[in-house]
């Protein structure tokens, strides 16, 4: 069912005819043999990407994110022949949060510190890999995390622990140039896949711990020179600077460290932005803090900032806007509008105009105590006093991880539901005074529990985008921090804390597939073809795994 | 700062605390060989006044609760270990030292940033030290041997806890209670044992697509299965898809001693208990 043209048409035109009928004329076993050999990628194709679904070309699989794969060959009725086709065992022990992507029957995985691997898509066998001299002085917040490389041409591109933005060559992985995006001493990092935008590396920063300023950038894939920089907090003069108390807006974080989408006709790059710093000491920083804990829509060509929606004005709870902006087009009483869904940290999911910034509507999707609501015009949270954190400690719901964080959420163009991983928990958040210095942590206070995980309720929520209420949920336990993907074969395909990876009927919540992969899920799954034949991969604690159906 | 938590779950604890033996011998042996000029030998640390401590846990809750938690209890999601009880990596002020210098390779755990002074680095020592006390300070009004009688004898703890291989199944083996818990906590445990049970010891009762019911500690349950040991000591799994229904009781299966047993019977067993320790030695 799945044809692969484009494959062969890339076979011919790097190949000499003789290597080719030589290859044709072996075994399929040799196939692997071949050298990497990849048409290259076009922003065309990038723009198209859900039409060749044979390759994952980006983080979140297309430009509007939805995580929804056209293959369709594992479905329903047989996703649970679903067996393991090879597993790759990242050398450097952490926990794996890469998305790869698959160009033409070959994979690039990202691990931790900050490498990557090209291995046969087939087998899980290395091609080459690229690691990233490190310095030993890194300022990370939470782990030594990369979620997955973008690519342009022959070109992949990748953000890294010491701040800087490498171009690698994806035949060989040859180091073509090193950007430093940000010093690393002075609290910057970068853990997220960038994102193309037409002959643009669009990419964020992390670091909203260590007091930084946040930004996007835009980089020439040619060179690595930098094309534009736009502030996520306004300097002096600028709208919104206004929203931090004193000099507050030169330390106030509001990273960018997910990748964020795009739209080609509206020309619009969607990104979300971090929490306040210090998290959890508001004293610091009066004020609703623009643009924390919001979306911007930046123009495809300059960058600057078209509108703004926040969804946590002057937060306190280190509720990060920071989620992939899903877009699809939905009718909504009647009329068609160009939607973006966005289940947030702090506990409420929002249906908005993507074209105008526009909040529709919204409603808690998990537990919420800090917040009774929303305004039903402005979509600004409808505070409950007495939820700040305390010097002394007070127990506050969504907890710091939030009703759900970075983990990709999905959408399906089928039941035209959009799913996200959901997390009904509580904490203590305590308060603390804390100065300011270069490169140390700026958070203010911080968080405890005082119950065991296992207390929690914990479910995948497929949520009606058009009102925001929840259709049907899958209880999980403890939690989950994967994300999901979406197919038309009519699943949803996700993992769990607890090491399953398993699949669900997108329609109903069924539960149709699950197999336990012994360690955390903490990325979310991607799904590619090779030579007409699906498979699934998923990163568990640090093996990449790749399931197809049994021959 | 420190909580009380009776009676947490005794299998993990064991596992944790049978690799802290290995690792600690290896790290020593390793940290030994690259240790900066200050911790040559743990001749002890200069920086460890009440005031040392205080500025140990301003820069603990700064620099280091995002993992370790804001209580120095760890958090098992990103697997940064409790620094309250004994540590899995360091049983020295030196050692801890060269583990907050020097990062624990392989683990998430990095080295403290090179411009931090090595005075700051013991003040965090001092503080982390402040979290534990020294056993052998404690007087009790109990006797520990009188405590073992009754342990063995007439209060039957030993039917449902294990002491260093020899009792039941049916409670946390108690091998190293007093490691983690002061008398208070001890105490707690006998005589109020629901005000906090430790998952492992949740109960699960299942009942089947065949409609028997069965019941038993909570050994595992997840997203998609639940593992129990029924009173009768056997092991069951279930998938979550494969049963009617299953409910989950919170409650300690233990009964309260209190009133069971006299006041200098309790204070007998919290001395055996407390007594019940084994600690890291120093090489």
């Amino acid at each position: 069912m799945i044809t692969m043209k484009r494959s062969s048409i890339a076979l011919l035109t790097s190949l000499s005819a003789l290597s080719i009928s030589s290859t044709l004329a072996q075994e399929d076993q040799f196939s692997t043999v071949i050298t990497p050999a990849f048409s290259p990628i076009t922003w065309e194709r990038l723009v198209d990407a859900r039409n060749e679904p044979e390759n994952w070309l980006m983080y979140s699989g297309t430009l509007d994110s939805q995580r929804y794969s056209l293959l369709d060959q594992i479905n329903v009725d047989n996703v649970d022949q679903l067996e393991m086709k090879w597993a790759y065992q990242i050398p450097v022990i952490d926990r794996a949060e890469t998305v790869p992507l698959v160009v033409d029957g070959i994979m690039f995985i990202t691990e931790a510190p900050s490498n990557v691997v090209a291995v046969d898509a087939r087998t899980g066998r290395e091609y080459w890999r690229y690691d990233h001299e490190m310095p030993d002085d890194l300022r990370i917040c939470c782990g030594r995390n990369n979620r997955g490389v973008a690519i342009l041409g022959e070109t992949l591109f990748m953000s890294t622990l010491d701040a800087h933005l490498v171009a690698i060559d994806a035949r060989t992985g040859n180091l073509l140039w090193d950007t430093e995006v940000a010093r690393h001493d002075a609290g910057y990092s970068k853990t997220a896949a960038p994102l193309i935008v037409k002959d643009k590396v669009v990419t964020g920063i992390a670091g909203a711990e260590f007091g930084i300023r946040g930004f996007i950038d835009a980089y020439d894939p040619e060179t690595g020179e930098r094309v534009w920089r736009t502030y996520t907090i306004p300097g002096p003069g600028e709208f919104g600077n206004d929203t931090w108390s004193d000099d507050s807006w030169r330390t106030g974080g509001a990273s960018t460290w997910i990748t964020g989408s795009y739209d080609a006709e509206l020309n619009q790059i969607y990104w979300g932005t971090g929490n306040p710093g210090p998290d959890w000491n508001g004293d610091v920083r009066l004020g609703d803090n623009l643009y924390s804990d919001s979306v911007l829509a930046l123009d495809g060509d300059t960058g600057a900032i078209e509108w703004h929606f926040q969804f946590t004005p002057h937060d306190v709870h280190d509720y990060d806007a920071i989620q992939v902006p899903i877009l699809a087009d939905l009718e909504i009483n009647g009329e068609q509008v160009p939607a973006m869904m966005w289940a947030n940290r702090n506990g409420f999911y929002y249906t908005l105009n993507r074209a105008t910034g526009q909040f529709l509507f919204g409603k808690p999707f998990a537990s919420v105590t800090w917040a009774e609501g929303l305004d039903p015009v402005t979509g600004r949270p409808i505070r409950v006093a007495g939820m700040a954190p305390t010097y002394e400690g007070i127990m506050v719901s969504p907890p710091i991880v939030g009703a759900t964080n970075w983990y990709s959420p999905a959408y399906s163009q089928d039941t035209e539901l959009f799913y996200v991983t959901s997390f009904d928990g509580e904490q203590e958040f305590f308060k603390r005074d804390e100065d300011y210095e270069e490169g140390e942590r700026f958070t203010g206070g911080g968080g405890r529990y005082t119950q065991p995980m296992d207390a929690f309720h914990s479910s995948i929520r497929a949520i009606n985008p058009k009102t925001a209420d929840i259709e049907w949920e899958f209880p999980i336990m403890p939690r989950s921090s994967a994300g999901i993907t979406t197919t038309a074969g009519g699943l949803v395909l996700t993992g769990s804390a607890d090491g399953y990876f398993f699949a669900l009927d997108a329609e109903s919540g069924r539960e149709l597939w699950n197999i336990s992969l012994g360690a955390r899920v903490h990325a979310a799954p991607m799904t590619f073809a090779i030579d007409g034949e699906q498979f699934v991969t998923v990163a568990s604690g640090n093996v990449v795994y790749t399931f197809g159906l049994r021959d | 700062m420190r909580r009380t938590h009776p009676l947490r779950s005794p299998g993990r604890r064991l596992i944790r605390s049978l690799t802290a033996v290995a690792a600690t011998a290896g790290l020593l042996a390793a940290g030994l060989a690259t240790l900066p000029q200050v911790a040559a030998e743990d001749a002890g640390n200069l920086y460890n006044t009440d005031v040392d401590i205080r500025m140990g846990q301003r820069y603990f809750e700064r620099q280091c609760s995002r993992c370790h938690g804001f209580d120095a209890k760890g958090n098992d999601e990103v697997g940064a270990p409790d620094l309250t009880g004994s540590l899995r990596n360091a049983s020295t002020d030196a050692s801890i030292f060269n583990v907050i210098r020097e990062g624990v390779s392989g683990t998430a755990m990095l080295p403290v940033a090179a411009d931090v002074p090595d005075p700051t680095v013991w003040q965090l020592v001092a503080f982390i030290n402040s979290l534990r006390y020294d056993p052998n300070s404690v007087t009790l009004e109990g006797d520990a041997d009188s405590g073992l009688a009754l342990f063995n004898g007439r209060a039957e703890c030993n039917s449902c806890h294990m002491v260093d291989g020899r009792g039941g199944r049916l409670g946390p083996d108690l091998s190293r209670i007093g490691e983690d818990n002061t008398p208070e906590d001890l105490m707690l445990a006998m005589t109020n044992p629901h005000e906090q049970v430790a998952p492992r010891w949740w109960t699960l009762r299942v009942t089947g697509s065949d409609g028997i019911e069965r019941e038993g500690f909570r050994m595992g349950e997840d997203s998609f299965g639940v593992r129990i040991m029924d009173v009768d000591e056997n092991l069951w799994s279930f998938r979550k898809s494969e049963i009617e229904s299953y409910e989950r009781i919170e409650d300690s299966t233990m009964p309260s001693y209190e009133g069971r047993l006299s006041d200098d019977e309790l204070d007998d067993l919290v001395a055996y208990l407390f007594s019940l320790r084994r600690e890291v030695q120093p090489q």
